[in-house]
């Protein structure tokens, strides 16, 4: 029941992002084809074939260009209604007096929003390769098809770090302000040490995504942001633990 | 002997130095309906909340229908046979009384349908609207509507009729006194309420700075207790332990006697101070006396303290 509440609660913004990520996935993947004549725009498939290598690596490229943000997006707003925000709205009593141990609740809305965010990550994404492989009758379509787990993989932490700071914030506005406070401080404070000091500090998680914008799919394995990786899921795992951790122990 | 459906044994809370709930004993038998007043502050919240392990205590323990609150295994146990309806009874804005009885129900395996439907009716919940639109009153009947349909063994209602016109308050006393007392259920509610408490408890306990000053049958105030007004100069110290409470005010004494008044009013007398009354107490007046009085004093030791004789004279 508790995971009903956490999607009917989530719903409209689920969709929202949906449709966010969606809708210019597929503008950008259909973008090629459009043209305008006299004054109306049409689409013509045949551009597609011309080139149909290059076209799908710049389509794909754009393609995550735009979804990359959602990735982030769905996983802050998503996790912003982590059990941790309902002690400052006050149905936290409601929730923590029913027979439901406060560590299966963290666990269930973690599920649903990680269930949700890679719904937003992968429909948006495929969809798109789907369009993108028929037009260009090639399916060799590498970065499309490990782009929406590598924006899961850097989402997952972010909707730790989210759970996190709700219920250390014991809202959902905290939760929002801090999460967004830590990226923002953490990104301007490596900005800042990057190019005066030549220290090159740890893009967090971000790397594989990082990775993927670079258009560096083919490059040999060993190129690949392990540590980034690694840090990614260790930060996935250790941030709901911590949110847990508080939760059970939290009095309202 | 049953056991007790509630019991706490030295429990206290305190926030930093402030102390919340201090040493309190309670033993609240199966099938009771015990009224748990004080004022705003005095520590029934956090009593209830400790019961139901949202709070933990800092020192006593605590025991619902046998289980311990504080072992999260246990707690699981309680909730399935306890019904709350907390102070402020907020619940999701967005979803319906409808919705919220569904969701409700998956958590309870006791949960009756038809008495959610009853209520509803009975109560007059509109149960199409969302929560966030219902007026304070309907969201209380909500709230009301989830815990009495769960069927549980022991309710804790703390203050269930606030916001509720007086239709509503009698509606809702009918329903707990023909659906929950007639059927042996235990029920623990705080209200500032006295009339409603004197309607349907018949145990009362009276909290004030997080110590339970007083415990008694209902009927028991009714016929027994009484407020002994007595004046004089120089009064003497009290020693009788009948005494609840006394306090001064300007020239005259008043005494709160759990019993025997007359022979405490004799023996006043005999210490030179002239009685001035002897009358049989409401609930009301004896929880304004509790809790306004001048003088800290309590069960037992109303004689340690007498007020200086300077403030008679």
């Amino acid at each position: 029941m508790y995971a009903w509440k956490c999607w009917r609660e989530t719903r409209a913004s689920f969709i929202f992002l949906l449709i966010l990520s969606t809708v210019p996935a597929l503008l950008v993947t259909l973008s090629p084809g459009l043209k305008e004549q006299n004054g109306w725009w049409h689409f013509d498939s045949s551009e597609y074939l011309r080139n149909p290598g290059p076209t799908s690596q710049l389509v794909s490229i754009m393609v995550l260009s735009v979804l990359w943000p959602s990735g982030f997006l769905s996983a802050v707003f998503l996790g912003a209604t982590a059990p941790g925000s309902e002690i400052e709205s006050g149905t936290i009593e409601y929730l923590w007096t029913r027979p439901r141990w406060r560590t299966s609740l963290t666990w269930t809305h973690w599920s649903v929003c990680l269930a949700e965010m890679v719904t937003v990550a992968v429909v948006p994404t495929y969809l798109a390769a789907a369009i993108l492989g028929t037009l260009t009758r090639t399916w060799n379509l590498p970065l499309l098809m490990i782009a929406p787990w590598m924006m899961v993989i850097v989402g997952v932490p972010m909707l730790g770090l989210t759970t996190l700071m709700t219920a250390l914030r014991r809202s959902a506005k905290g939760g929002l302000i801090y999460t967004a406070g830590i990226v923002s401080v953490y990104l301007i404070v490596r900005q800042l040490v990057t190019v005066p000091l030549h220290l090159n500090l740890p893009p967090l998680f971000a790397g594989p995504v990082i990775w993927l914008m670079n258009n560096k799919p083919f490059v040999p394995l060993s190129a690949f942001p392990w540590g980034s990786l690694v840090r990614a899921v260790l930060l996935a795992a250790a941030l709901p633990l911590a949110a847990q951790y508080l939760l059970k122990r939290a009095e309202v | 002997m049953s056991e007790a459906a509630i019991f706490t044994e030295g429990l206290s809370k305190s926030f930093g130095a402030q102390a919340a709930v201090a040493e309190l004993n309670l033993k609240i038998q199966p099938g009771a309906v015990y009224g748990f007043l004080g004022r705003n502050g005095a520590g029934k919240t956090t009593t209830m909340r400790m019961l139901l392990g949202l709070v933990r205590p800092t020192k006593g323990s605590a025991r619902v229908l046998g289980l311990d609150p504080a072992k999260e295994a246990e707690l699981m146990c309680i909730l399935e046979r306890v019904a709350f309806v907390p102070q402020r009874k907020q619940l999701y804005g967005w979803a319906t009384p409808a919705e919220m009885v569904r969701m409700n129900k998956g958590f309870f395996p006791r949960w009756s349908d038809d008495g959610a439907a009853q209520l509803a009716q009975r109560l007059e919940i509109p149960m199409k609207t969302e929560f966030k639109k219902l007026s304070i009153g309907n969201q209380s009947k909500v709230a009301l509507l989830l815990a009495l349909a769960q069927e549980a063994e022991v309710l804790i209602l703390d203050e269930p009729t606030a916001g509720l016109d007086p239709v509503m308050v009698d509606e809702i006393l009918r329903t707990l006194i023909e659906d929950h007392v007639s059927q042996g259920r235990t029920i623990f509610v705080s209200s500032h309420h006295l009339g409603e408490v004197e309607q349907i408890c018949d145990w009362v306990g009276i909290l004030e700075n997080g110590r339970l000053l007083l415990e008694s049958r209902l009927e028991e105030i009714r016929q027994e207790f009484r407020l002994v007004i007595a004046s004089g100069e120089g009064l003497p110290a009290v020693s009788s332990t009948n005494v609840v409470s006394a306090t001064t005010d300007g020239r005259f004494r008043r005494y709160v006697v759990s019993r025997e008044a007359e022979r405490f009013a004799a023996e006043l007398r005999g210490q030179g101070s002239t009685i001035l009354e002897i009358s049989p107490l409401g609930l009301r007046e004896l929880f304004l006396h509790l809790v306004q009085k001048e003088e800290p004093c309590t069960l037992g030791n109303a004689g340690a303290k007498p007020a200086p004789v300077s403030s008679f004279s």
